[in-house]
């Protein structure tokens, strides 16, 4: 059934288009031939002057030679008196040919030129007759007959070459014999013909242009995006092959639209989930470290006042853990654009120390800063590259606190500059049981690839450094 | 005089023992549920704190149209919310953004740095060691003799950004183009030579240095 369908040409195909082209052109030949005749019969009986009547007697050459030759078997044995007599009444019929004829010795007899000359016929181009014949004069008379003006007619007298009385001639001017009305004819087939196929070139190639900017209207809609950079539907045209195309193509930008469509609410859903989970986890959170506050204010024992540091301290932590788990939630979705700016990164770790600087010194770190070197420019987002130096430092405050030690610096490493964070901490590898640090590290993997920034950790029981470079910039 | 502050907060759990934190830090709270009325009430504060998750108007709202209403009223933003999208949307207006759960001694502290950014409490002055300062009349005062200290403009420039910002850390870049109005550019010695001078001014012992403080790699800082 499918197959059948597709066998089928509505007439709205561009291929049955193409084949009424053809067939047109097919029909043409013998509908349009016959016609273009009849119509020059009709044209040229109104205006070309009509050939003379007599000239019909020539038209047949067939019958003119059997005429000539019958007449010369009726001429056998007869005296030249005879014969004379008898070509000049056949000259008086045939009043536009010349008639001679030779006697058995060869002598030329009579030469009897026509009546009633050929308008046009030049008489310079008829061969030479000589007063008496030789094989060679016969030679050459008869090859300069043949296909030549005038046509030349001979007979022997009798019919026979063996009756030996000599033999006849009649020269008929070509003007007679192929009126050139034939010739204009020709010419007139070869225009129509020419026209027909300069015809059938236009058409075929309008067809051809016709397909050809509809197709690259198809491709412009496909490249050209509009504003929210989706493809724009294009207007319905004709309901063949291409206009299906066409149809199909907006079929698909409508599907198209539709789907991100869906995406945008599937993804304003999930940042607006990750935002009230957000709130609802840390509403509670933000109460219980108001209690714990103020729980302080009481008279406590000291380990009391311990169990409520800790507390509190877990309940910071537990923020930052709700902050990093939704902040990758959002990052891994891959929905969160990064503006890269140029921008001195050196400048940004100072300036993110400074915000780290009174925590590391109430927790009692050693803090060892050298970036005293030429500013460092990438391509950051600032409030990212914050973030990444954020989750690096607090890896070291949760997980790096035994050495109590921070160090910052710029550096070279492999013909790269380089920032590296170091501290004493007991290395990585000690940090299984230190839960909730990879994620901090997987949000600083996400958006330093995001940065086209490298990042790898040096870690033994002696500490971590972390060294961060440009993946792309060599000195 | 005690300061007013204007606290929007829907959480009533929250609100209350925020609230009453803050009365025991010596503010007056103005504390409302929702956003209707804020401008109104806001008239007599020196700044206002907002919840991002509000019912009705949100947060940000409520913030914008305060500020347009009082462009010179200190906003600090609250929020229960990560994404990031939410930090620059709530800074472009609001002076600054604390997440919560938040630690009510760090929310005073955030209160007390920008009134006094705000240069709400300006006439009061502020005692530094060996120092009064007198913000609002560009004077600075040796507490124990009464003698005045004469700065030059860039010296006392650089030491009021260093008091607007009490306590913290700011960088050298920050500090030049807060005063200079200009980028600056690395090696620039400028700013060296004016805080040794402003040093020898305001320091007892200026080879070691009590108020302005160096953070070595990182900047200057003033501790409260």
């Amino acid at each position: 059934m499918k197959r059948f369908r597709r066998l089928r040409l509505p007439k709205s195909s561009l291929l049955s288009r193409y084949l009424l082209i053809v067939v047109a052109a097919l029909f043409f030949v013998p509908v349009i031939f016959p016609l273009s005749i009849m119509a020059y019969g009709f044209f040229t009986s109104m205006t070309v002057p009509k050939d003379p009547a007599d000239y019909a007697l020539y038209t047949k050459v067939t019958e003119l030679e059997q005429m000539w030759h019958e007449e010369a078997l009726l001429l056998q044995g007869r005296s030249a008196e005879e014969i004379d007599e008898r070509l000049q009444e056949l000259s008086r019929k045939y009043t536009r040919a010349s008639m001679f004829w030779v006697d058995h010795e060869g002598k030329t007899r009579l030469l009897l030129e026509p009546v009633a000359p050929v308008p046009g016929a030049s008489a310079a181009s008829r061969p030479v007759i000589p007063e008496r014949w030789t094989a060679v004069d016969a030679i050459s008379f008869m090859k300069s007959t043949i296909g030549n003006d005038p046509l030349g007619i001979v007979a022997f007298i009798g019919d026979r070459e063996e009756a030996g009385e000599g033999f006849m001639v009649m020269q008929v001017s070509r003007l007679v014999i192929s009126s050139p009305t034939v010739e204009i004819l020709n010419l007139w087939f070869i225009l129509v013909l020419l026209v027909f196929f300069v015809g059938f070139a236009i058409v075929s190639w309008l067809f051809f242009i016709g397909i050809r900017k509809r197709l690259l209207r198809l491709q412009r809609a496909m490249t050209v995006t509009g504003p929210a950079g989706m493809p724009r539907p294009i207007p319905y045209g004709k309901p063949d092959e291409i206009g299906r195309l066409e149809e199909a193509f907006n079929t698909m930008v409508g599907e198209l639209a539709e789907s991100r469509r869906r995406e945008a609410e599937e993804e304003e859903l999930r940042k607006r989930l990750v935002a009230d989970l957000s709130h609802d986890l840390r509403t509670p959170l933000t109460v219980i470290r108001s209690h714990v506050h103020h729980m302080t204010k009481e008279n406590l024992t000291m380990q009391g006042r311990e169990s409520l540091q800790l507390m509190d301290e877990r309940i910071s932590d537990l923020g930052t853990l709700i902050d990093n788990l939704l902040s990758y939630n959002l990052l891994h979705s891959g929905r969160i654009t990064l503006e890269l700016k140029r921008k001195d990164v050196l400048r940004l770790l100072r300036e993110s120390a400074a915000a780290w600087y009174p925590l590391w010194e109430k927790e009692g770190f050693a803090v060892e800063i050298d970036l005293d070197a030429e500013p460092l420019y990438w391509m950051v987002d600032e409030v990212w590259f914050r973030r990444v130096l954020d989750n690096l430092y607090q890896n070291i405050i949760r997980h790096a606190r035994s050495g109590r030690y921070v160090g910052i610096s710029a550096g070279i490493r492999q013909e790269r500059r380089v920032i590296m964070i170091a501290d004493h901490g007991k290395g990585i590898g000690s940090r299984s049981e230190a839960k909730g640090a990879g994620l901090g590290l997987s949000i600083v993997d996400l958006l330093l690839k995001h940065m086209e920034l490298e990042w790898n950790a040096e870690s033994s029981d002696e500490g971590t450094v972390i060294i961060i470079s440009h993946a792309r910039q060599k000195i | 005089m005690s300061m007013t502050l204007l606290y929007i907060e829907d959480d009533r759990e929250i609100g209350s023992i925020v609230s009453a934190d803050l009365r025991e830090r010596e503010y007056n709270v103005r504390w409302l549920q929702s956003g209707e009325g804020a401008i109104e009430e806001a008239a007599d504060c020196q700044l206002a704190i907002l919840d991002v998750m509000l019912p009705g108007l949100d947060g940000f709202t409520v913030g914008q149209r305060l500020k347009r209403a009082y462009p010179a009223l200190p906003i600090l933003m609250l929020s229960a919310r990560t994404s990031i999208d939410d930090k620059l949307q709530g800074l472009q207006f609001a002076d600054d953004y604390l997440t919560k759960p938040f630690h009510p001694d760090e929310l005073a502290a955030r209160v007390e740095v920008l009134l006094r950014r705000a240069g709400a409490s300006s006439t009061v002055p502020l005692a530094l060691k060996h120092l009064l300062v007198y913000e609002g009349d560009n004077r600075v005062i040796r507490a124990g003799s009464g003698e005045e200290i004469l700065l030059t403009g860039k010296q006392f420039q650089i030491f009021s950004y260093l008091l607007r910002h009490l306590g913290q850390i700011m960088t050298k870049e920050q500090i030049y183009e807060a005063v200079w109005g200009e980028p600056y550019m690395e090696g620039d010695k400028t700013l060296m030579v004016h805080i040794r001078h402003l040093r020898e001014k305001i320091e007892e012992d200026p080879a070691s240095p009590e108020i302005i403080e160096t953070v070595r790699g990182i900047g200057y800082r003033v501790r409260a």
